[in-house]
Formats: structure tokens, sequence, C-alpha cells
């Protein structure tokens, strides 16, 4: 039997890295994959709880957050084409408005 | 060491390990593949944790939809593999980036490491044995459409709104040109919105003798 807190430690070190990805990389594009890593990480976390308590509740918030990782994906992704239409760059030391 | 342990270290790992590689790729294509790679170890912890409806939906969504959008978005915008904006000097924000993920996640190994290792935050007496439909489409879709009903037609919307939202936004100055001039903007208001008339609304001499000429600079990525 698995302890339940090797999958936190797992859930933890994703969301660690997908922060780090965040923090450090300058590509939009990387940095919006971090997001996802850290959603993913939040997601065992749900997972293992809802496991934990025998309570199908965390898996339905699991979900939900996968839905609404895929509205922001979309949503990113769109302002990442807009924004090298008019810049030509995925740097995001460089952008700094959200106009043009 | 049971078979569900050698499963689950070994796809922990390479979670992890496609993990780093993610983030540490230079060519986001690569990052990408990667990131399908986390997708699916994870989507094997989730089968461990008999959550069987959530893996499945975790490889249809993320590593289906989700990746393929991200590797059309990457070869929409012709990314050079060259990243040598990565080698830049650190601006200040940038430094400030670094400061602040060594303190975030230093303070989340130790917070982590003390309520795990102190047993207060975890007690694993509240364990339950899942019955077998635990995690099950018909278990998580019956607590779906009853007690999250509200919630799950909410996020219907909001994916609407995502939708829409990504098809405005990526729209080109082209685009949004011919809009504001179907919409009946004037030339003058178009000009105050910072877009270019378009040529059959700039008053002229004999528009029709120009049709089919490009633009000085009113084409996209011209500046």
């Amino acid at each position: 039997m698995i302890p339940i807190t090797h999958f936190l430690y797992l859930a933890f070190g994703l969301f660690v890295i997908g922060m780090l990805g965040v923090l450090l990389r300058r590509n939009v594009l990387i940095v919006l994959m971090s997001i996802e890593l850290m959603l993913n990480a939040a997601n065992i976390a749900l997972v293992a709880f809802s496991r934990l308590h025998g309570n199908l509740d965390g898996q339905v918030l699991a979900m939900f957050t996968i839905a609404v990782a895929a509205a922001e994906a979309a949503v990113g992704l769109a302002i990442v084409v807009s924004i090298f239409r008019s810049r030509t760059g995925t740097d995001i030391d460089d952008l700094s408005l959200l106009r043009d | 060491m049971s078979g569900s342990e050698i499963v689950f270290y070994v796809f922990a790992a390479v979670a992890v390990v496609s993990a780093i590689a993610t983030v540490t790729r230079k060519n986001p294509v690569v990052a990408a593949v990667w990131l399908v790679a986390t997708f699916f170890a994870v989507a094997v912890n989730y089968v461990l944790l008999s959550a069987s409806f959530l893996a499945v939906l975790q490889v249809l969504v993320y590593a289906g939809a989700m990746m393929v959008l991200f590797v059309f978005v990457i070869m929409v915008l012709d990314v050079d593999e060259a990243g040598d904006t990565e080698h830049r000097r650190p601006s200040r924000v940038g430094r400030l980036g670094y400061s602040l993920a060594l303190l975030l996640s230093g303070g989340m190994v130790i917070w982590v490491l003390v309520s795990t290792l102190s047993k207060q935050f975890i007690t694993p007496g509240a364990r339950l044995d899942p019955t077998g439909d635990f995690g099950s489409a018909n278990a998580v879709g019956r607590r779906l459409f009853t007690d999250y009903l509200f919630a799950f037609e909410g996020v219907s919307l909001l994916l609407l709104a995502a939708v829409i939202g990504a098809v405005v936004v990526a729209r080109s100055r082209r685009e949004r040109e011919k809009e504001a001039a179907a919409a009946g903007m004037s030339a003058e208001a178009m000009a105050a919105a910072g877009l270019e008339p378009p040529e059959e609304l700039v008053p002229g001499p004999n528009p029709q003798t120009d049709f089919g000429q490009p633009s000085a600079g009113g084409h996209e990525g011209g500046t």
C-alpha cells in the first residue's frame, strides 16, 4: 500500500518544478506549460485526499480544474498569438503592456 | 514491495524527470513532448488512486486536446529554437523572480516536510478502502449531475466564454479593421482606436485603381 504522503510528495515536487518554471523561464510558451504542471500537481493532491477520505468530491473538483485549465490554455495561447503578431517575440521580459 | 508500489515509484520518477525536462528545454516543441510524458505519468498515478475516469479525462483533455493546441500555436508562431533570450542578463524583474523562486520553493520544502513528518497534518488511520465503483464514470457522473449540477453548467459557460475570448483576442489587425469597417465605424474613429482604415474607406481620387496594392504599414507584423 502506497502511503498517501508519497502522493503528496509527488504533487509537491511537480508544483515546485512548475513554479520554478513560471518564475525563471522567459519563454511564454514554457511558462504556460509550467502553469499546466502546477495545475496537475494540485489535481494529484486533490485526488489523493479524495482517496484518503473515501469521498468523491475531490475527483469532481479535479475535473473542474481540468476544464478551467483548458479554458486558461486557450485564452493564454490566444494572447500569446496576439502579442507575437505585434511584437514578434515570446520573451516575457519584453511584455509589459496588454495593448498594442 | 508490491506491484502497485513499483508502478507508483517508477511513474512518479517519470513524472518528476519529465517535468524537469519540460521546464529546462529550450525548444518549446521538445518541452511540449516532455509535458505529454508528464501527463501520462500523472494519469497512471490517478489510476493508482482509483480515479480511473479522471485518468481517462487526463489523457483525453491534457495529452490530447491541450497539447495539440500548444503544438499548433508553436507552429503558427514559428518560434526559432535559438532561445538566446534566456542567456540575456536578468532584468530587475528577473532577479526578483530568482529570489522569489528560491524563497517560495524553499519555504514549501520546509512546510511540506514539517507537516508530513510531524503527522499532525495527515492522520494515516483515516484511510478508507474505496468501494468497487469508487472513481468510475458512473459514480463521478452521478455526483457531477446531482450535487455539482450548477457548477457543471457554470463550467460550460466558462468554456464558451473562453472560446469566444480566444477568438476575439487572437484576431489579426487586418481582421479587426475589416470588422470595424463592417460595423460602420468611420475612418476617424478607427484611427482613434489605433486601427488603419481599409483602403475602400480612405477618401481618395480613385480608390479602385490601387486595388490589390499592398498598403505600406497596415499589415500585421509590419512594425
